[in-house]
């Protein structure tokens, strides 16, 4: 007689909850721990982040000296009308050409760039040029008239260097190449800073970088520090009002087609029935441990003891053809043999009795002449 | 729940849908909730798998390589049900049908048939039964599963019994039944009976001849009634494949042939699979019951990877056998074994008895020794032939020590063996 087999729906729900609870807190922690590190942790050069690469040291700093920063990853405080306020633009980022010449257009009273690309430098500093030659970590002193870099001395100073126009102070550089430089066109002041870790956390507290950072940012009461994300606005494309690519429909199709692959797993995935598992048996092949010695004495080339055994084995043979007594001594053996095959004496005894091969070819003709030996004694 | 090609199907030509008709959010909606319903319907309609009442009849035990016959019936008190059947066992149970197709209306019942080819010796369960209920609409359905317990035994194959006739032959000429005017061999006295010509004279019985008044003879026939212990060593020795079967079931082989020939000899045979435990024990069957008793005895046995106890075989052996008995030992030749573990502890045994240690030879390790063709073949036969020599001295060890020693390939070991034991009978050492 038969019994049915299967879970209801109670049983179902035990055996899942513990994984599902399991699963369910395991989410839960992932989005506690993002939101508790989320805040001290907004990228590199952030006012907020703690990290090495972050900027909180500098924007503590600049708040003691009664600047209100405020940090913002939005275009749109960017664009807010900024007479007498300091606009600080992160290195990070990219933005549209028009996004910058509205940033320009803002009226903000000073604007400092910090690792600013070209697009960035086309409309906000115009003269000046990114070199492309890259700083490496190193003090420099300032070298130039600007008091700001004059009060704070030599400086740390690392990555991007520009040139600057004639009009334009340049600081901590050679010459040609300069890491600060200040700009006053219409009446606003722009600063193009190549050097960003000089104002991290990290090395904040070197040299004469804390003064340079207050020096240069600290001008005005108010300050935005933005911080431009991967974003488009649109404003540069050329063609908006073109068809898209692909239509709109596809996205439902797709949709549908998802839903159809779908069913179709699921009819091709059921099994009928489970799998039934079977306890096998061990099955090694009886000359296994024979091949694996044969393998032992290839890898240590142990010629001496394959020839041992190849000898005695043959031997063993010849005695059992030749109705010789098993513990016969060697040179009965050979005269024996010498007698009934016509061979030479001195030879078999070499052949049979002889030094170890010194070499494989050694071993091989050795085996050779064995089997031949062995065969003629079978037939004669 | 369970889909159909037809769901699938259904869900595509609802992809042409949306694309052609409504390419909304709206028209995937309808088609997900179309599938989904007509699904739903269609698996509620279907006949419950769960209320199927099955049972088994058929083959309990079958001879390996020979087919079994399990039948299965099915009865529905419920709806019908239509859809596949799938009567699962293991994978060496050999199941040689497809699902089967089944269409039960209301109050029916079938028989289906299901056929096995066992692979591996042993005993072989069913697993569950499951049944898979397609709705009326073709769509969906429901499956469900139920233990109907069986178990299908497959014995050793005594594949070597086709050497049975020609042994039993010889037996009848050792017993002296035969038509041979030779005086029939053994030590036991037979009986009395008149002279034939031709008869040898050596026999006749002049005291009866003289009481009875016609030349009498005096008849002789080997002993009856001996003991042959045969014990099948089950540990990893026995494990080793040679040819295609483990040496444990060429040992099995051989074990069997020498209890059928030994029961026609009138001889008490018994049995005994042996590592670390004991595996498989049968004393003394009735002469009819030995073949059947012993198979089933050794259908379960399978070599397991520990060292054979030969103390446990020794004291098991003495336990059993009060006369002077024959002792079949079939086990390996592996010289550290037989040195170290058994040489040991079969004083007692060879005092008492008479033992045989009957091992299977691997023709691998001939073969290997005559090809040495290159390099790596002549460090093969080198290894082969310490392995010949490690085993020609064991042979001559146990040799010396009393013991008479069968070492012969998978195909010769059971007629050898079978050859032994009436050389053994002949010679009256029994």
């Amino acid at each position: 007689m038969s019994t049915a087999v299967g879970r209801g729906a109670g049983e179902s729900w035990r055996t899942l909850r513990t994984p599902l609870f399991v699963t369910g807190l395991i989410v839960l922690g992932a989005i506690v721990i993002m939101i508790a590190t989320a805040a001290r942790t907004s990228g590199p050069f952030s006012p907020d982040s703690s990290e090495p690469t972050g900027a909180r040291a500098l924007a503590t700093l600049l708040e003691n000296h009664n600047v209100t920063v405020r940090g913002t990853e939005d275009l749109n405080d960017a664009l807010a009308p900024g007479a007498g306020k300091t606009l600080l633009i992160g290195p990070m980022g990219q933005l549209d050409r028009s996004d910058w010449e509205r940033i320009a257009d803002a009226g903000w009273s000073h604007i400092v760039l910090v690792r600013p690309g070209a697009r960035a430098l086309e409309a906000l500093a115009p003269g000046v040029r990114d070199n492309g030659q890259a700083l490496s970590n190193g003090s420099r002193a300032p070298d130039c008239d600007l008091p700001a870099a004059v009060k704070a001395g030599t400086a740390t100073v690392s990555g991007s260097t520009y040139s600057a126009p004639p009009d334009a102070q340049a600081c901590y550089g050679d010459g040609i190449t300069n890491t600060v430089i200040r700009l006053e066109t219409g009446g606003r002041i722009i600063d193009v800073v190549g050097s960003q870790r000089s104002f991290t956390n990290a090395q904040l507290a070197d040299d004469g970088n804390a003064a340079l950072a207050l020096n240069l940012i600290g001008t005005h009461q108010d300050l935005t520090w933005y911080l431009p994300q991967w974003e488009s606005s649109g404003y540069d494309g050329p063609d908006e009002d073109a068809p898209p690519l692909i239509p709109p429909s596809v996205r439902y199709i797709g949709w549908a087609l998802a839903f159809a692959v779908l069913v179709v797993a699921l009819w091709r995935g059921r099994r009928l029935g489970p799998v039934v598992a079977e306890r096998l048996p061990v099955i090694v092949h009886a000359a296994e441990t024979t091949e694996g010695r044969a393998r032992l004495y290839r890898r240590s080339r142990a010629r001496e003891r394959a020839a041992a055994a190849l000898r005695e084995s043959a031997l063993g043979k010849l005695h059992k053809a030749h109705g010789i007594p098993r513990r016969a001594e060697p040179s009965a053996v050979v005269a024996t043999v010498a007698a009934r095959t016509g061979r030479d004496p001195a030879m078999l005894y070499e052949l049979l009795y002889g030094l170890p091969p010194l070499s494989d070819a050694a071993l091989m003709s050795l085996s050779h002449e064995l089997d031949v030996l062995t065969q003629e004694v079978r037939h004669p | 729940m369970v889909l159909t090609g037809r769901a699938g199907l259904l869900a595509a030509v609802g992809v042409v849908f949306v694309a052609v008709v409504t390419p909304r959010w709206a028209g995937v909606g309808i088609v997900v909730a179309v599938v989904l319903m007509v699904c739903l319907v269609d698996m509620l309609l279907a006949g419950s798998p769960r209320r199927l009442q099955l049972s088994r009849v058929g083959d309990n035990a079958v001879r390996l390589g020979e087919p079994a016959v399990v039948q299965l019936l099915v009865a529905n008190p419920g709806r019908r049900v239509k859809g596949l059947l799938r009567d699962a066992w293991p994978p060496s149970a050999g199941v040689q049908d497809p699902p089967h197709k089944l269409d039960l209306p209301h109050g029916e019942r079938r028989r289906l048939t299901t056929h096995l080819l066992p692979t591996r010796r042993g005993d072989r369960q069913a697993d569950r039964v499951t049944i898979r209920s397609i709705g009326p609409l073709g769509f969906a359905g429901r499956q469900g599963s139920h233990r109907v317990p069986w178990t299908v035994r497959a014995l050793p194959p005594f594949k070597s019994r086709k050497h049975l006739p020609s042994r039993l032959a010889r037996l009848r000429e050792l017993d002296g039944r035969t038509a041979l005017l030779v005086r029939g061999q053994g030590t036991e006295f037979d009986s009395l009976r008149d002279y034939v010509p031709g008869d040898d004279v050596r026999s006749i019985d002049w005291r009866a001849t003289a009481r009875r008044g016609n030349v009498v003879l005096r008849t002789w026939r080997p002993e009856r009634d001996r003991q042959v212990a045969i014990v099948i060593d089950s540990g990893r020795m026995s494990a080793g494949r040679v040819g295609d079967a483990p040496r444990l079931d060429h040992a099995m082989d051989a074990a069997l042939l020498l209890a059928a020939l030994a029961t026609r000899a009138g001889d008490r045979v018994s049995l005994l699979a042996c590592d670390s435990a004991v595996r498989a024990d049968v004393r003394r069957p009735a002469p009819e019951d030995v073949l059947p008793s012993f198979v089933n005895a050794l259908a379960n046995v399978e070599a397991e990877l520990v060292q054979t106890d030969f103390r446990v075989v020794v004291s098991q052996v003495l336990e059993r056998l009060g006369q002077r008995s024959l002792v079949v030992l079939l086990t390996g030749l592996d010289p550290a074994v037989i040195e170290e573990s058994l040489l040991p502890v079969i004083g007692p045994l060879l005092r008492r008895h008479v033992i045989v240690l009957a091992s299977v030879a691997d023709p691998r390790l001939t073969e290997l020794e005559s090809t040495r063709s290159d390099l790596i073949e002549v460090y093969g036969a080198a290894s082969a032939a310490r392995t010949r020599l490690d085993r020609e001295r064991v042979t001559a060890i146990l040799t010396r020590a009393g013991v008479t020693v069968v070492d012969e390939n998978p195909d010769q070991i059971a007629p050898a063996l079978a050859d032994t034991y009436l050389a053994l009978k002949r010679a009256g050492r029994l």
